[in-house]
């Protein structure tokens, strides 16, 4: 029994690590994995580099990154929060790289440092068998009629629930989020937690939902619909940086080219979100559909701790 | 350890260059406990096994306490003594179950415990019974009684009829195929023996392996265990606290207490000369009495037993077996008591008394008043009886008082 | 005259070094991480900076307390709902008894994060219940006895399993023997054959506090709306909110191990007190009893606990599987096999997450299996000098959070200077599961080693065994039957970890964990579900086929 054990662990280490070889580009996403992983195929079709890929939350990337510092791994980081383009930027972790295909992309989604290859923008994800009346600003869902029947994802755990928040909260005016509080709306974890009892029916609308993952289940025939409110909403960049340490500079320089592309810039549109470049088409609302509240970045985030603490506030009774 | 028992350190090869030589041996791995041992062959001795200056200490409690034993091939030594005494652990030892503190084990001339010596139990080449049978129980019969063959490297088919043969020498082949759980006490302990003598080992070691069956069973094994290890001309170390056992089976036994031998011995010489007061009544030879001299001989519990002899001192103890005693008429006897039991044996009756004691001797206050002998009677007596009592001065043991 | 030197067993060396490598490398960094703040980085600048502010949190009494009153509340549900369905099992003739221990053992199979999601699902407000029988559960769902319930369905096995094996070693012997001497059977119960279960029961409710300390999925999921914060959320929100706070999370996880600790040391405490050496016995098979009058009612009892802690979380995700779209409803029209058959015709890389998930549970199992058994017999058989930091080695992966595992063998394994390393490959997943699965296997052990007289090894170590060989004969078939039940359970928990797969799973390798919860994350909740059930399906499955291949059916636990 010992020898068999003993066998079978060795065959099972050798099948690990001849399975895990490094690849050529190794991508941190925090992105949907079909859209890495349509990507990474695409791509090495294309150019015969392989690609290997860790999806998880933002939150778990930085996590693996942090703990990774002393011995990084990820040669290309795909975050779903601008924040950690403009944080990573100033810690000096990103190699600088323009592509010649980010030229299509609007100056406010690029950096020396980092590019969107996407863009969500949050919206009120409504259920129309919910019986409640089709809301169309933020401010219906704080109304009697959604009484007690409003999600809203947590801004400690969503990047793009946070700039939100900032942006309704302009001026340290919480009165939105009292408002909704009052009325009995809730927060419930991340993006997903939100919209989940929203398409069962427990509760009505998630007042911020990230709006491709609400199209996506549209597109699957759940019962939900992706109202962006007039008074305007923010958008969630998804910047692509190349870490500085990354010994495949050129492989890694290719995938964000590749990214950019034509048919990269297709397949981040059959994921419903926006794509980067304005001069490809996607089958849903775009950037210049829009309406963009302005958000000061570095303000923002400046206040970042303070602004959580005001909203956990309004919401704790 | 100042002073050294000196009988058993010239055959021990636990000397410094000895050691040296050992060390240098152990080193290069391999060469303790295998056959070809040169140092063995060098060191060869009729002893075989030889324990010297043995100590185990577990934290700051003494288990043993400087243990010297010698035993010559093909002898049986019983380690008699009670609970707690430090015989089971002495037995360990020289299976190798347990390290010493400090001292020496050598067997067979080989030194297997040592400073920085200490070959394992399955390089020591012993058998071994123990008081549970400790029978595997996921092994049939047969398979627990080829386990030492098995280790030993024996091939498949002598390995069958060696187990067969020592399953047969027990008398359980029939039940070869069976689990042992579905064997009877008895029986188990037999298969235990078989497995511990089917490899042939020189040396077996016993550790009270009767004393979990019946009074009935226990003697018929002592009769088969004693025609097994003379057949088989094997050396035996045989722990037990059934004086009986030790005494049937040894060619020497010694007695422990408190992690020392009291006595080491033969069975005659035991009976007939305990080394102590402690010993004889541990082996239950009789009744032991504190005496006290006075004008006109000894005395106990205030009665005047006479001149008997003895040492010249104040007071003595002394030893008085059921042989040294003679029942008298009451009126005429200067010792009398009271019948207390009176127990059914073979060759009549063992009757306790309990002596007559002056309660006003204060100083006998522990040993006189409530002091018990034991006679032998053909015939029965009533409890309560009284008795008179004659002591035969020439079949007393003397011991200095402590 | 200088000692004689016997030579440490192998077994134990090789014990030693395993539990060094899977628990305390992981674990030294922790600890290191909480003193410096800047070891990611590979720096030991500033230590002890970090240590004000965690443990000055304002928060973290409140936390703390929280944790200490979950894990308190779990424990005595569980004793509550455990220890009488473990008696009637025990002692008496429960009719279908194997059908019982089979239901109350599917918990253990059911992920907590899917588990939890199975009840939101079925319990909030337009949620199965409500769509079947009108009424829905959230007020209850959500709040602090809604945590505490959820939490005790998936843990009161564990004191059924232990307490019914204990109470069926030690059967009515004793009870008998109080009897004779003028106790009714309740007292004689109450004071002889009760006590007598106590080594079980004191190590199933340590487990029990242990893993409700630690889990982080439901506290997650239902806490955060009952403002119910514990230690395992905050670690976790340190550790995924940027800016990253690892000395801060490495700080509570101590608090966490801290209490763990404590619960540990007044298990043996309440164990020293006294002997219970008659359970350490040969098991007598004692004759059951018939329960006459109150065979419907325990009947009952049992039937209730089964369809609450197994039928309905199974069927809540049986429903989502099947669901077409979660908006759509239990209808008909909306129900079908779609979602399996997206991941039988493996379109979403379920396959692939399967075999990586199920081999690594099976090594895993194997891992765990030996070196819980090379543990065990350390600390219950050797006299190796030391053998109290191997316990402790075994039990402390019980209380340090699964995340926090996984971030101590990234700190750990990703220095630099390693001329190999595990990580970034599939290795490292092996290693956070045999870390955090490891007391399983050394619990079933170590109970089974109290059982195995001394003599038994002693007797093959005179006939010529080696220590090694003596282990591998004699030791290691006697504990089989324990070892092996231990080691389905790791399989099958192995087979779905989720924390720390999420965090070190090296890039390129998905796990039917990270895959079921990917799916969740990107609204594919049926599809998530489906893998679910089709996970819980082979984890049970496995198991009771090699089980009854053995010929050992219904003994798994």
């Amino acid at each position: 029994m010992l020898k068999t054990a003993f066998h079978a662990s060795v065959a099972a280490t050798a099948l690990f690590v001849a399975g895990s070889a490094l690849a050529d580009v190794t991508v941190y996403t925090a992105g949907p994995e079909k859209l890495i992983a349509d990507l990474a195929a695409g791509f090495t079709a294309e150019t015969g580099t392989k690609v290997e890929f860790f999806q998880a939350t933002t939150g778990n990337v930085m996590a693996r990154i942090e703990a990774e510092a002393a011995n990084p791994v990820v040669d290309v980081l795909i975050s779903a929060s601008w924040d950690t383009a403009t944080d990573f930027a100033a810690r000096g972790w990103l190699e600088p790289y323009t592509s010649p295909n980010a030229e299509m992309v609007p100056d406010f989604l690029k950096t020396d440092t980092a590019v969107a290859q996407g863009v969500a923008a949050l919206a009120i994800a409504w259920n129309p068998n919910s019986g409640t009346p089709r809301p169309t600003e933020w401010a219906d869902l704080a109304k009697p009629e959604f009484k007690d029947l409003v999600n809203l994802p947590d801004p400690a755990k969503s990047g793009s629930a946070f700039e939100l928040v900032a942006a309704l909260s302009a001026g340290g005016d919480m009165a939105m989020f009292d408002s909704l509080s009052a009325n009995g709306a809730i927060v419930a974890g991340a993006n997903a937690d939100a919209l989940n009892p929203v398409l069962q029916g427990a509760k009505a609308a998630v007042f911020g939902a990230v709006d491709y993952i609400a199209l996506n289940g549209q597109a699957k025939g759940e019962s939900i619909e992706v109202i962006f409110p007039e008074s305007g909403t923010v958008i969630a960049p998804r910047p692509v940086m190349i870490m500085e340490w990354s010994q495949n500079q050129d492989e890694a320089k290719a995938f964000v080219d590749y990214m950019l592309s034509d048919a990269g810039q297709a397949i981040v549109a059959a994921q419903n979100l926006m794509p980067a470049r304005t001069d490809v088409a996607a089958d849903r609302a775009l950037i210049a559909d829009l309406k963009i509240l302005p958000i000061d970045a570095a303000g923002v985030y400046g206040k970042r701790a303070e602004t959580l603490e005001a909203f956990s506030k309004a919401f704790a009774q | 350890m100042t002073v050294r028992s000196q009988s058993c350190l010239k055959p021990c090869p636990g000397g410094a260059e000895n050691l040296h030589l050992r060390v240098t041996l152990s080193a290069y791995g391999g060469g303790i406990g295998t056959r070809g041992d040169p140092l063995s062959a060098r060191t060869k001795s009729d002893k075989a096994i030889c324990a010297k200056d043995l100590t185990l200490n577990y934290g700051t409690t003494q288990i043993l306490r400087g243990i010297d034993v010698a035993l010559p091939s093909g002898q049986t030594l019983a380690l008699l003594g009670p609970s707690g005494c430090g015989k089971t652990t002495l037995l360990r030892l020289v299976a190798g179950l347990l390290a010493p503190t400090t001292g020496e084990i050598a067997i067979h001339g080989q030194l297997v415990a040592g400073p920085s010596v200490f070959v394992p139990p399955e390089k020591r080449q012993l058998g071994m019974v123990f008081q549970d049978y400790a029978l595997w129980p996921h092994l049939t019969v047969a398979g627990n009684v080829a386990f030492p063959l098995e280790m030993a490297g024996v091939g498949r088919a002598e390995r069958e009829a060696r187990v067969t043969a020592a399953l047969d020498r027990v008398g359980l082949a029939a039940m070869a195929a069976r689990s042992p759980s579905a064997l009877s006490g008895g029986q188990q302990q037999r298969v235990a023996i078989a497995r511990a003598i089917v490899a042939e080992p020189r040396i077996v070691l016993f550790d009270e392996p009767l004393s979990n069956l019946d009074r009935e069973l226990r003697e018929t094994m002592v009769a088969e265990l004693g025609a097994l290890i003379r057949g088989l001309g094997l050396t035996a170390i045989y722990v037990t606290h059934d004086q009986s056992e030790a005494l049937t089976l040894a060619d020497q036994v010694a007695v422990m207490d408190s992690g020392q031998i009291a006595q080491l011995a033969s069975p005659e010489h035991l009976v007939e000369q305990p080394a102590s007061a402690k010993v004889a009544e541990f082996l239950r030879l009789g009744a032991v009495l504190r005496l006290s001299r006075d004008a006109k001989g000894w005395a106990c519990a205030g009665h005047d037993l006479g001149p008997l002899g003895g040492p010249q001192s104040a007071a003595a103890d002394v030893l008085i077996t059921p042989r040294a005693l003679r029942r008298i008429d009451v009126d005429a006897a200067a010792l009398t008591g009271e019948v207390l039991a009176a127990q059914f044996r073979d060759t009549g009756y063992a009757v306790t008394v309990r002596l007559d004691g002056a309660a006003a001797d204060a100083r006998a206050g522990t040993a006189g008043t409530g002091q018990t002998v034991q006679i032998s009677s053909d015939t029965r007596l009533r409890i309560g009886e009284r008795v008179g009592l004659q002591i035969l001065p020439d079949r007393l043991r003397w011991f200095p008082a402590p | 005259m200088a000692r004689t030197v016997e030579r440490v067993s192998p077994s134990v060396i090789i014990a030693a070094a395993g539990l060094a490598l899977v628990v305390a490398v992981p674990f030294v960094f922790i600890i290191l991480q909480a003193i410096f703040p800047e070891l990611g980085r590979g720096s030991l600048a500033a230590p002890f900076s970090a240590l004000a502010g965690a443990l000055g949190d304002p928060a973290l009494i409140g936390m703390t307390g929280n944790t200490l009153l979950l894990g308190v509340l779990v424990v005595g549900l569980s004793a509550l709902i455990g220890v009488p369905l473990a008696v009637a099992r025990a002692l008496f003739k429960v009719p279908g008894a194997v059908v019982w221990d089979l239901m109350f053992l599917i918990p253990f199979m059911i992920p907590p994060y899917i588990a939890v999601l199975g009840w939101i699902m079925a319990l909030q407000p337009r949620g199965y219940l409500e769509q079947l029988v009108g009424v829905n559960l959230a007020s209850f769902l959500f709040s602090v006895p809604g945590i505490v319930v959820i939490m005790t369905l998936n843990s009161f096995p564990v004191v059924y399993f232990a307490v019914s094996r204990t109470l069926e070693t030690v059967g009515s012997r004793y009870a008998d023997v109080a009897r004779v001497f003028g106790a009714s059977p309740a007292r004689a119960f109450w004071r002889v054959t009760l006590p007598l279960s106590t080594p079980g029961l004191a190590a199933s409710l340590l487990l029990v506090f242990a893993m409700a300390i630690e889990e982080y999925g439901t506290p997650a999921a239902l806490g955060a709306r009952a403002g119910f914060d514990v230690l395992v959320t905050a670690i976790d929100l340190r550790v995924s909110d940027w800016p990253i706070d690892l000395p801060g999370a490495a700080i509570l996880s101590l608090v966490l191990v801290a209490l763990s600790f404590g619960a540990f040391l007044m298990q043996r405490w309440i164990l020293s007190r006294r002997s219970y050496e008659a359970t350490t016995g040969k098991p007598q098979g004692s004759p059951k009893r018939d329960l006459g009058l109150w065979k419907w009612p325990v009947l009952l009892a049992f039937g209730l606990v089964a369809f609450v802690a197994t039928g309905l979380p199974l069927l809540a995700i049986l429903a989502g599987a099947l669901s077409k779209t979660i908006s759509g409803g239990l209808v008909w029209s909306n129900l079908g096999f779609s979602n399996f058959a997206a991941i039988l015709g493996d379109t979403t890389g379920a396959l692939k997450a399967l075999g990586t998930s199920l081999s690594l549970g099976v090594a895993t199992a194997l891992v765990t299996g030996l070196l819980g058994a090379l543990s065990a017999y350390a600390v219950v058989k050797s006299k190796v000098r030391g053998r109290g930091v191997i316990d402790v080695l075994t039990i402390l992966p019980n209380a340090l959070p699964g995340i926090v595992v996984a971030v101590g063998l990234i700190l750990a394994w990703n220095q630099p200077w390693l001329p190999v390393t595990p990580y970034n490959t599939a290795l490292i997943l092996l290693l956070a599961y045999c870390c955090i699965l490891l007391p399983q296997p050394v619990r079933y052990a170590t109970a089974a080693f109290h059982q195995i007289g001394d003599n038994l090894e002693a007797a093959a170590r005179v006939s010529g065994a080696s220590s090694l060989t003596a282990f591998r004969r004699i030791l290691l078939p006697l504990i089989a039957p324990s070892l092996l039940a231990a080691m389905l359970l790791v399989f099958a928990v192995a087979s779905r970890e989720l924390v720390a797969s999420v965090v070190v799973a090296p890039v390129g390798v998905s796990t039917i964990s990270t895959y079921i919860w990917r799916q969740f994350e990107q609204g594919s909740v049926g599809l998530g579900m489906a893998m679910a059930f089709v996970t819980i399906l082979i984890t049970t499955a496995l198991p009771l086929i090699v089980l009854s291949l053995m010929g050992r059916r219904g003994n798994l636990l």
